[in-house]
């Protein structure tokens, strides 16, 4: 008799997923970071059925599941629409964020396009974190706009004083850096729950 | 010398060269420059309408209707969602810009800044209320090339001059600026006018969001009140601009450019734009094609 399970979403095997959607999110697929290195995509989503399911599902106090995938034109025309799918990480850099929002002490604001993006998206570059879902872009936090070197450099501090193992982009405008906002990330950290389908299950790859 | 050019008027025009002729004397600019295509008598007039002028904010046009050009093409909807983002690279040397949002006439989608907003909302308040921000999203999301192209497609190779956002200084010190001519505004209004302007849906969207312009002391001033003016201004330190197209009650619309130059303590322009205005109304309503009704 399955457990029960209180977080709605379900597990998805993303090389079960149809075609389009395989093709977008390319789970399991291998990307190149900046210096070369393979790296695989995730192979488990939730799958997220509507905006309205995403607006009112808490992932932890604070953040609610919208704020992460909430893209812009950028992202694919197949996951523009519902149902959309998020790598399972997402929930882990949702608890991540809550432990930041803390240590802040107020609002923090993750931008758009600033959650997960599939490797479709037109931003996603260089095996960017954004597609596994282990990345955020913070724009502002409490009333202050992350819009010069000083802020985000003194958000930078409180996140890696934070979070052990964080990862923070550094403040500037050159290639590499980032200057409107506070890019914090994980790494490709890959998440299976517990109710994931069966690894060998690929009848349908 | 102002000089009528005289071109494709199939009516006489001189009272109203002459009429244009004092405006400029009497007002101080330092140059002015009109066009006049009337699509129901088929007038056409011609005033310094060649002379290029920096054209501020009536670059906002040709960027209207290259968004709508990327929405023909299947690139993005109307209610497609961008990112509000005040990050820009200068059409110089690719440098980071902002737009300053004390200097901007819009604080909406300052507002918005890492959020969302539909390209309809952007083009909106790119018109209506002159948001630079709106204007450098569309153009950084859209493409210059991209709309540069769209701009040669429509035959828009002459008259209009579009190379950089708003905003961006640093081109501005470099020399590049965005060009318009009073015969170049009054083609692409007269086309859009026509709801020829790739398709009479879009056309009609772009209609909607020129009629939504909210500085109206220019061209719509002198204008009988049931007059619908969907328009757009452009005003910098020497610079004074309205183009637009003039619905009067009962017959088909006039498109109407006046393209102004100041000194920078310069005074007065609007209402130069706007004795323009008067003066090509009484003088269309003088040919037949309308009646003044107050």
């Amino acid at each position: 008799m399955a457990e029960d399970r209180l977080f709605p979403l379900q597990v998805v095997d993303g090389l079960a997923l149809d075609q389009k959607y395989r093709d977008a999110l390319r789970p399991g697929e291998s990307l190149l970071d900046a210096a070369g290195r393979e790296r695989t995509l995730p192979r488990y989503f939730y799958e997220v059925p509507s905006w309205d399911v995403a607006r009112k599902l808490e992932l932890s106090p604070h953040f609610y599941l919208w704020e992460f995938i909430q893209t812009d034109v950028r992202e694919v025309d197949v996951f523009r629409r519902f149902p959309r799918y998020v790598p399972c990480a997402i929930t882990l850099l949702a608890l991540c964020l809550e432990r930041f929002r803390e240590a802040v002490g107020t609002f923090v604001h993750i931008a758009a396009n600033g959650g997960y993006r599939s490797p479709a998206h037109r931003l996603s570059r260089d095996a960017s974190p954004h597609c596994w879902g282990t990345a955020a872009n913070i724009y502002r936090i409490g009333s202050t706009w992350l819009s010069d070197e000083k802020s985000i450099e003194r958000f930078s501090m409180v996140a890696r004083e934070t979070l052990p193992a964080v990862w923070t982009r550094p403040a500037g405008d050159a290639a590499g850096f980032a200057d409107d906002h506070l890019h914090l990330d994980f790494g490709y950290v890959v998440s299976i729950p517990r109710d994931a389908p069966d690894d060998k299950d690929k009848a349908r790859r | 010398m102002a000089k009528d050019t005289k071109k494709k008027q199939t009516r006489d025009t001189a009272n109203l060269r002459d009429r244009v002729e004092q405006i400029e004397r009497e007002s101080g600019a330092t140059a002015l420059a009109v066009a006049v295509r009337d699509v129901e008598t088929s007038i056409e007039f011609d005033y310094e309408s060649d002379r290029w002028f920096h054209a501020a904010s009536t670059i906002k046009i040709p960027i209207l209707v290259g968004v709508f050009g990327a929405v023909h093409a299947g690139e993005l909807l109307p209610q497609s969602r961008l990112h509000v983002r005040n990050r820009f690279r200068s059409a110089d040397d690719d440098s980071i810009f902002r737009v300053d949002p004390e200097r901007d006439a819009n604080a909406v989608v300052h507002a918005a800044i890492g959020k969302t907003m539909q390209v309809r909302e952007l083009a909106f308040h790119m018109i209506a209320t002159s948001s630079n921000l709106a204007t450098n999203l569309l153009l950084d999301f859209v493409g210059l090339q991209s709309m540069q192209r769209t701009l040669a497609d429509l035959g828009f190779d002459d008259g209009i001059e579009l190379h950089r956002g708003v905003e961006d200084n640093r081109a501005f010190d470099a020399g590049i600026s965005n060009r318009v001519t009073a015969a170049g505004l009054a083609r692409m209004l007269k086309l859009i006018a026509e709801e020829r302007a790739f398709s009479r849906m879009l056309s009609k969207e772009m209609l909607d969001i020129l009629h939504a312009q909210e500085f109206n002391s220019g061209i719509p001033a002198p204008l009988p009140k049931r007059t619908r003016v969907a328009h757009k201004t452009g005003e910098i330190s020497t610079i004074a601009h309205d183009a637009g197209i003039v619905y009067l009650p009962g017959r088909n619309p006039y498109v109407l450019v006046v393209l102004t130059e100041w000194e920078p303590d310069g005074s007065g322009r609007q209402q130069a734009i706007a004795r323009v205005s008067e003066a090509v109304y009484e003088f269309l309503a003088d040919e037949g094609g309308s009646k003044k009704d107050g």
